[in-house]
């Protein structure tokens, strides 16, 4: 009946804009000059009738449950459900439900049974009635729509009004989904400073997140220190982003400026091959090969290095964000214009000059953009460091050392069933904030930064 | 104006700056010059004239082999600057380039100051050994190219920042300070407002005691006020070579005549 109701809707607004559209069509045919095109009459129409239609049967759809369920809760007997908790009424609901659905289970009461009925007949008209509400709604505003069309309606008005408050709301979406996101983790990291205090949590060099799992076991208290996570996080981030940022910005800088064309053209799509290998495929590269390349380098020179190093799983971050630091170089330099290199060229600068002197100041800007969504990337990415970086909080600068970074601690502080009333769960809350802050802390500075320097070219 | 009308006849005692034998130039299957000859005189503002697409600014890029920057041109024919065959193994492009100064079409000043943009080309090929050198070279180039005044306050301000006829004047100075001999210009004032244009051709004129001036135009009224000798192109081919006021008031080709009096281009 649903599906329907969508039919209904979509036929409605054809007909309507095809309704329209001829109207005003024969107004124009017979000689009087239109303020809009006929297509706008047309687009107003089916937008008059597919936005609020649409909105009505979402809402429809998203109440119908509740509304079916409150009235068959409240029709039946009295004194059935005196006396019980919120859990058990919720239970025969429930059971009234799959009796509804056909999945009976011994031998029901017989009020359950009356109650199953009413369900599936309210359930019935409840989609007759969405059926009908699009149709009558349809039909209506399809007449309103049709009255409008005269040679002096303002269709193309009307259809930028719709539009842009469809863009508006859009926005509006996007903005209150960052709101909510950041009121979630506000919330729930609130609730774990009032178990564990700011200045442990922000100060405390010791990050062991384990607690007693029954009030009369043994274990130790935990300690919510987050010092040692991040820096295990920065150190992870700057192997990656000292590996990644000369790799990328040299192979961008040779790609856009000296390659042949055929290198060029073999050599961009296999970048772009890179950057779409999912990151689980890196935490392999990290843990089969790197790490124990890393290893026997190591112990050939004698030097003790962990399983889990940070450096293997940094190298192989910055191998993954080489293409991102690389196609964004790369569309920042061939966005300077072509006349600053003519000029230094013909001032007989080389082309490595050219490139230093000229281009790459010019570029600054959209590299730096660059640079800090993978520095981003590389902060905020889970899967390589869940693999290949350790799981020990170990306040070390080290990157021979084992170390864990944040989202790590987020990913295992989560796994399993968890409860959300301990510290150790709420503490993933404080970690997930913190990786916020920092980014958008380093976002801010960075843009500044770029202004500041920027060597703008028109 | 009248002195400077007496070394307008004195065209003909100059020696011959650049020759261009047999010249064509192919992008990909296209040939654009098609085998063009001309000699150019020292101290002489040289205007190349024409339709659009005729191959003048095609031409002007091969002589200082700005033409080698694009993958699929290809030029043939024999380019000599002082006798020197400019194609010949043995010359470096980036060291020609130093020699044979250019300004282009839309005013291109680099994202830096004023003073840097100056800078720039003395920098690299070393011409400056201390700061005061540079600041010499910077206040004579800013000089000759007829802005030091207007600059002069603020020579650590962006380039990029002057109005349009002060970054086209700016760029000839950065063309100057490398001390080339022959200055390359490809319409310097076609992005420019009348005054601007005005001054940009003064300054063209006081060039030619210093150097030798190629200046490619699309304003006839521009080629007859600055340019001693005219040459006149057309599909790729110099139909005609002569001094300006020949071309102009007496053209033996009936293409140029038609050209000069508007009948094509």
């Amino acid at each position: 009946m649903t599906t329907l109701a969508f039919a209904i809707l979509l036929a409605a607004c054809m007909v309507a804009y095809a309704l329209n559209r001829r109207a005003a069509t024969g107004i124009r045919d017979g000689g009087q000059r239109l303020h809009s095109v006929s297509g706008y009459h047309g687009l107003f129409a089916l937008l008059m009738i597919l936005v609020p239609v649409l909105v009505v049967i979402l809402l429809w759809l998203v109440l119908q449950g509740t509304v079916v369920n409150t009235l068959v809760m409240s029709s039946l007997p009295d004194g059935t459900l005196d006396g019980l908790g919120k859990g058990q009424v919720d239970l025969i609901l429930a059971e009234i439900q799959s009796i509804a659905g056909g999945r009976i289970f011994g031998e029901p009461e017989p009020w359950k049974i009356v109650a199953a009925d009413r369900f599936t007949g309210l359930l019935q008209a409840a989609s007759l009635g969405l059926v009908l509400v699009t149709v009558l709604l349809s039909l209506a505003i399809m007449l309103f729509a049709r009255g409008k069309v005269s040679a002096d309606f303002r269709a193309r008005q009307g259809v930028e009004k719709i539009i842009s408050g469809l863009m508006i709301f859009c926005s509006v979406v996007a903005v209150f989904t960052t709101v909510g996101i950041v009121a979630s983790l506000a919330f729930e990291t609130v609730k774990f400073l009032k178990l564990v205090p700011l200045t442990e949590f922000l100060f405390g060099t010791s990050w062991e997140p384990q607690i007693p799992i029954r009030a009369d076991q043994v274990a130790a208290e935990g300690a919510f220190g987050w010092l040692p996570v991040i820096v295990g996080t920065i150190v992870i981030t700057i192997v990656a982003i000292v590996i990644a940022i000369p790799i990328g910005l040299l192979s961008a800088i040779y790609l856009n400026e000296f390659a042949p064309k055929v290198v060029r053209s073999v050599c961009k799509p296999i970048l772009e091959v890179l950057a779409g290998v999912p990151t689980v495929v890196y935490g392999f590269f990290a843990i089969l090969v790197v790490a124990p390349a890393i290893r026997s380098l190591g112990a050939a020179w004698g030097i003790d290095v962990a399983p889990n190093t940070a450096l293997a799983a940094g190298g192989v971050m910055g191998i993954m964000l080489v293409p991102f630091i690389s196609s964004f170089a790369d569309d920042a330099l061939s966005a300077v214009p072509g006349s600053l290199r003519d000029g230094a060229l013909a001032l007989g600068a080389t082309r490595a000059e050219t490139v230093m002197n000229v281009l790459f100041p010019a570029a600054i800007p959209g590299i730096v953009g660059g640079v800090l969504l993978a520095v981003s990337r590389a902060i905020g990415e889970t899967m390589i460091v869940v693999m290949a970086a350790g799981l020990m909080a170990n306040l070390t600068l080290n990157p021979l050392e084992s170390v864990t970074t944040v989202t790590v601690q987020i990913v295992t502080l989560l796994i399993g069933d968890t409860s959300f009333d301990n510290p150790k769960t709420l503490a993933a809350f404080a970690l997930g904030m913190m990786l916020f802050i920092v980014t958008l802390i380093i976002n801010i500075f960075a843009l500044r930064i770029v202004r500041k320097y920027r060597e703008a070219y028109d | 104006m009248d002195d400077l009308r007496a070394i307008n006849n004195d065209v003909e005692s100059n020696a011959t700056k650049i020759s261009a034998k047999n010249v064509q130039v192919y992008y990909g299957d296209t040939h654009a010059i098609k085998d063009v000859n001309v000699e150019i005189k020292e101290h002489t503002v040289t205007a190349f004239i024409g339709p659009s697409g005729c191959g003048k600014s095609t031409f002007l890029r091969s002589i200082n082999r700005m033409n080698d920057t694009i993958d699929i041109c290809r030029v043939e024919g024999d380019i000599r600057i002082d006798g020197q065959d400019i194609y010949d193994r043995n010359i470096d492009p980036v060291q020609l380039r130093a020699r044979v100064g250019m300004v282009f079409q839309k005013p291109n000043p680099f994202p830096k100051s004023i003073y840097d943009n100056i800078a720039y080309g003395p920098k690299i090929h070393g011409l400056a050994k201390t700061k005061a050198d540079m600041d010499e070279i910077v206040e004579k180039s800013l000089r000759r190219g007829a802005i030091w005044n207007e600059v002069k306050d603020r020579l650590h301000a962006p380039g990029t920042g002057l109005s349009g006829g002060q970054q086209q004047r700016l760029c000839i100075a950065r063309a100057i300070a490398t001390e080339p001999d022959v200055l390359l210009m490809d319409e310097p004032c076609s992005a420019l407002d009348p005054i601007a244009t005005s001054q940009v051709e003064e300054l063209i004129d006081q060039l030619r005691e210093s150097y030798t001036v190629v200046i490619v135009t699309h304003s006839m009224q521009q080629a007859a006020r600055v340019s001693q000798k005219t040459a006149f192109f057309h599909l790729g081919s110099l139909v005609e070579y002569g001094t300006t006021d020949d071309i102009f008031t007496n053209p033996k080709d009936s293409r140029t005549e038609s050209y000069i009096s508007g009948r094509i281009g």
